[in-house]
């Protein structure tokens, strides 16, 4: 995934963003073609589940818990 | 006793005679300020020393204690706080030009638990330009180096910290963790270091650049010491709302119970993936001998680690935010690690954002999980041993990667997923390198069980190869 330069001028420009000069845009560029490769990684990971609302299916059984003595 | 001695014995051993009046922090004081005069040069290991105000405090200590006014084990005793914890009147730069002439107004709270317990403060410590990094290898005061191996780098963010707790220039270091600052600087010196649970111990007077996932913590040269450092530390902060209500546990009480009967997860993934070989000699050797105290060792799988990398996209945009009346006043004051990697926060979408921290919670429920299944994991601390300051890259399995800015998440990877799950995580020295540099095993507990991994590093240390070495340069050779 890749994302030009004309559009990261865009968003500092639209968005209030800190002026990067041309030379400052290469030092930049590897954290961000690193945050982007991150995110390209997520893309096939299904996230809608995600809700607060999803308990964790963890042992209710708490005489099975290893700190209580018991095999889980 | 010549003043060499007092400065290797540990806390522990110092307490008592403290106590009992036969040694007084005067003169415990000024064997540590000595150890100053003579390490600094060395070591670079502090930003500011603070001799007249050690000096001062050392004696109100000591009248406290003619008074019959003994306040514990940290009476008297010298420590390190790092350079982005709040001093009140005492100049804190963060490591950074940008702020080399702030002055706080008042102690952040574990600094003045701290002074309340007794102890002296020795000066602010060396650290990476903002916390923001590993190495230590600070562009404006200069880099922190390794007691073990001076052309080394002693880890970071907290270099100055553990520096000077291995070359027993302090007892005590307060450092911080927002991705494994205590830990790695503890990995690279051979020395303890906790990232206690998120909310066990207040944030308030820490210089933060993300709410999500930044410790105080204690770095100390042994395990019943770090359990002292903690156990003045820790509690409920009322005005901070990261502090989670919770009573404080003595974090001595379980220790000398021994492993038998506990249950050591391995992880078959992620942490073990990419190891210099001598370290993975000595964690194995370790879990060894984890295994021959009486710990079973169970493996264990962790697949949502395969996302890990997605765990530093907050902590990108929090730092723009953080830095953004920093970057408009006085860019030209930053280096160019800082303020390249900062600037590149600016691009990151709240969607990604929000993805990364549905990939957290993922990750903190596969922790739960597993510890359900087991009382405590153990890692390495680092995947290497402490690399050469002027190194720009580190080599695993014939890759380079590089240790400073995008990519250096590598040096990071084995302490930085505790600071997103907020599971209590500390490294203990396991060994050496080839080479003779130090290495950490990492035990990760559940929440609020720091006593519990205090009891099996304490079981461990009295069996580890590193028991009883010192660096050359505490001697003087």
């Amino acid at each position: 995934m890749a994302i030009s330069d004309e559009t990261l001028r865009a968003m500092i420009r639209d968005f209030h963003g800190f002026e990067i000069s041309d030379d400052e845009m290469e030092l930049v560029r590897p954290a961000i073609e690193s945050y982007l490769a991150e995110v390209e990684k997520l893309r096939d990971l299904d996230l809608s589940g995600v809700m607060s609302s999803r308990l964790l299916r963890a042992s209710e059984d708490t005489a099975s818990h290893p700190k209580n003595g018991g095999e889980s | 006793m010549a003043n060499s001695n007092l400065t290797n014995l540990t806390i522990s051993e110092l307490a008592p005679m403290i106590q009992a009046r036969e040694l007084s922090p005067v003169e415990l004081t000024e064997a540590a300020l000595e150890q100053v005069d003579r390490l600094q040069p060395v070591l670079n290991s502090f930003i500011t020393v603070l001799q007249d105000q050690a000096r001062e405090q050392a004696k109100e200590q000591e009248a406290a204690l003619m008074r019959g006014e003994y306040r514990g084990p940290l009476h008297g005793i010298p420590v390190g706080i790092k350079d982005n914890i709040d001093t009140g009147g005492i100049r804190t730069t963060v490591g950074s030009r940008v702020l080399s002439g702030q002055v706080p107004a008042e102690d952040a709270l574990t600094v003045a638990k701290i002074k309340e317990a007794g102890a002296v403060i020795l000066g602010k410590e060396n650290l990476e330009e903002f916390a923001a990094g590993s190495t230590s290898n600070n562009l404006h005061y200069g880099a922190v180096h390794n007691p073990w191996n001076p052309d080394h780098i002693p880890g970071g963010s907290s270099g100055g910290g553990g520096a000077n707790v291995a070359a027993c220039v302090t007892f005590a270091s307060l450092g911080t963790d927002l991705g494994g600052s205590v830990r790695g600087p503890a990995n690279f010196c051979g020395i303890v270091g906790m990232k206690q649970t998120f909310g066990r111990v207040s944030q308030r007077g820490l210089q933060v650049t993300s709410f999500n996932g930044d410790h105080i913590g204690p770095m100390t040269r042994s395990v019943a010491d770090n359990a002292l450092v903690l156990q003045a530390i820790a509690g409920y902060d009322p005005l901070d709302p990261s502090t989670v209500p919770v009573p404080v546990p003595d974090f001595s009480e379980l220790l000398g119970q021994g492993v038998s009967g506990l249950k050591m997860g391995i992880p078959s993934n992620y942490y073990f993936d990419f190891l210099h070989p001598d370290t993975e000699a000595a964690v194995r050797r370790a879990i060894s001998a984890l295994e021959e105290l009486g710990a079973e060792a169970v493996e264990v799988s962790l697949p949502m680690m395969e996302y890990a990398g997605a765990l530093r996209i907050p902590g990108m945009a929090d730092s723009v935010v953080t830095h953004e009346s920093f970057l408009r006043d006085s860019r030209d004051d930053y280096g160019p690690t800082v303020l390249y990697r900062t600037l590149a926060g600016q691009f990151v979408l709240g969607r990604d954002y929000s993805k990364a921290m549905k990939v957290q919670r993922l990750v903190k429920e596969e922790y739960a999980r597993v510890l359900q299944d087991v009382d405590f994991l153990v890692t390495p601390s680092s995947p290497v041993p402490a690399w050469r300051i002027d190194s720009e890259t580190v080599s695993i399995d014939g890759d380079d990667y590089p240790v400073r800015g995008p990519g250096a998440g590598m040096t990071s990877r084995c302490t930085s997923p505790s600071n997103a799950t907020g599971l209590p995580a500390m490294s203990i020295p396991c060994g050496f390198s080839q080479d003779g540099l130090p290495i950490g095993l990492q035990l990760i507990g559940r929440p609020f069980e720091e006593p519990l991994l205090y009891r099996v590093a304490h079981a461990y240390e009295d069996v580890s190869p590193s028991r009883g070495r010192r660096p050359a340069v505490v001697d003087g050779s």
